[in-house]
C-alpha cells in the first residue's frame, strides 16, 4: 500500500470515529430535550427551571461529541 | 476566497472546488495589520481589543444617564445585565451570587461579542474559535471556583472531592478519583472545548456552504447549468447563518451558566 492511500484511509477512519462519537450524545440530547418538554407540559409554571436544567444537561451531554470533533482535527 | 483556493496546483476554472491545503488557513492571520510600540497587532488581536472597546462602550453609554424612563440603548443594556445577574448569578448560585455577577456579566458579554463576529458582515471570523480565548475564560473560571471552594470550606474542599463522605466506604477511592479528575481537569477542558468547537464548526460550515456556492455561481460561464447547485448551497448557507445566530447566543449563555454552576457546587458541596 502506498503512502497516499494509507493517508486517505486514515482520514476516512477519522470521519468514522467522529460519526461514532456523535451517536451517543445525539441519543442523549434527544432524551434530555424530550424529558424537559414533558416536564414543561406537565408543569408550565416550572418551565423556567426545566429550561435551565435542560440547557445544562445538553451542555454536559454535548461535550462528548465535541471532544470527538476536536479529535477529528488533531488525530 | 484566496484562502480557500490557495493550493498551487488547483485551477478553479477547471476543478471548480479546491480543497484547502490546511484548515488552519481559515483561522490564522499571521501578518500584522499594524504595530504599536514594537508589538505587532494581527487581525485576531485587533478583534479581541475591539471586543473590549465595544463592550465597555456599550455599558458606558447605556448606563451613563440612568433615566427613569429608559431609552432604547439603556433598556437593552439593562436587560442584558439583569438577565445575567438575576437569571444566571442569583438564580443558580443563590443570594450571594450577586457578588459574582460582575465577573459573569464580563464573561457573557465577552463571549457574546466574540461569537457575534462570526455573523458580522465584513468580519466573519469568530475570535473565540482560536483555542487561546476559550482556554483563558475556562482558566479564569477554574481559579474562581477553586478559590471560592477554598474560602468557603478551607482544605476540606479538596478532601471533600477525593474522599466524599456521602458515598459508602468501599466506593470512596473510586468515586474520589473520578470526582478529582472530573472537577479539576475535565471541567475546564470541556468548558473551553465546548465554546471552541461550536464556533469552529459553525465557521467551517458557513465558509464551506457560502464560498462553494459563490464559486459555483461565479463559474457559471464555464460549467453552464450546473451552476444551479451553487444556488442551492448558497440558500442552505443562509439557513445555517440563521441557525448560527441561535448557536452563538446559546453558547455565550451556556459558558456563563456553567461557570455559575461550578461556583455554586464549590460553595454548596452537598447539593
Amino acid at each position: 500500500m502506498d503512502f497516499a492511500s494509507a493517508d486517505a484511509i486514515a482520514g476516512a477512519l477519522k470521519l468514522v470515529g467522529y460519526g461514532l462519537a456523535a451517536i451517543g450524545p445525539g441519543i442523549g440530547i434527544g432524551i434530555v430535550a424530550g424529558s424537559a418538554i414533558e416536564a414543561m407540559a406537565r408543569q408550565p409554571e416550572a418551565a423556567g427551571v426545566a429550561r435551565t436544567t435542560m440547557f445544562l444537561g445538553i451542555a454536559f451531554t454535548e461535550a462528548l461529541a465535541l471532544i470527538g470533533f476536536v479529535l477529528f482535527f488533531i488525530a | 476566497m484566496e484562502l480557500i483556493l490557495a493550493t498551487a496546483e488547483c485551477d478553479p476554472a477547471v476543478d471548480i472546488i479546491c480543497a484547502p491545503s490546511n484548515v488552519n488557513e481559515l483561522f490564522e492571520f499571521r501578518e500584522a495589520m499594524f504595530s504599536i510600540g514594537g508589538f505587532p497587532i494581527t487581525r485576531t488581536v485587533f478583534l479581541i481589543l475591539m471586543i473590549a472597546v465595544i463592550v465597555s462602550g456599550l455599558l458606558f453609554f447605556g448606563l451613563r444617564k440612568k433615566s427613569v424612563l429608559p431609552g432604547k440603548l439603556q433598556t437593552m443594556v439593562e436587560g442584558l445585565v439583569s438577565f445575567v445577574k438575576e437569571g444566571i448569578a442569583i438564580d443558580i448560585i443563590g443570594p450571594e451570587g450577586a457578588k459574582y455577577a460582575p465577573w459573569l456579566i464580563s464573561v457573557f458579554l465577552f463571549a457574546l461579542v466574540g461569537n457575534l463576529y462570526e455573523v458580522t458582515p465584513g468580519v466573519n471570523f469568530p475570535v473565540t474559535s482560536r483555542m487561546a480565548l476559550p482556554v483563558m475564560l475556562a482558566a479564569i473560571t477554574w481559579v474562581v471556583f477553586v478559590v471560592a471552594g477554598i474560602k468557603r470550606q478551607g482544605i476540606g474542599y479538596f478532601t471533600g472531592i477525593i474522599w466524599p463522605k456521602s458515598v459508602p466506604l468501599a466506593l470512596r477511592p473510586l468515586v474520589g478519583l473520578i470526582e478529582f479528575v472530573s472537577t479539576l481537569f475535565i471541567r475546564p477542558l470541556t468548558l473551553a472545548v465546548r465554546l471552541f468547537a461550536n464556533l469552529v464548526a459553525g465557521h467551517l460550515m458557513l465558509t464551506l456552504l457560502l464560498v462553494s456556492g459563490w464559486v459555483f455561481m461565479s463559474n457559471a460561464g464555464n460549467i453552464g447549468f450546473k451552476a444551479g447547485i451553487g444556488v442551492a448551497w448558497f440558500v442552505m448557507g443562509l439557513g445555517i447563518f440563521v441557525f448560527e445566530i441561535v448557536v452563538i447566543m446559546l453558547q455565550a449563555y451556556i459558558i456563563t451558566l456553567l461557570s455559575a454552576v461550578y461556583v455554586q457546587t464549590s460553595l454548596y458541596p452537598e447539593h
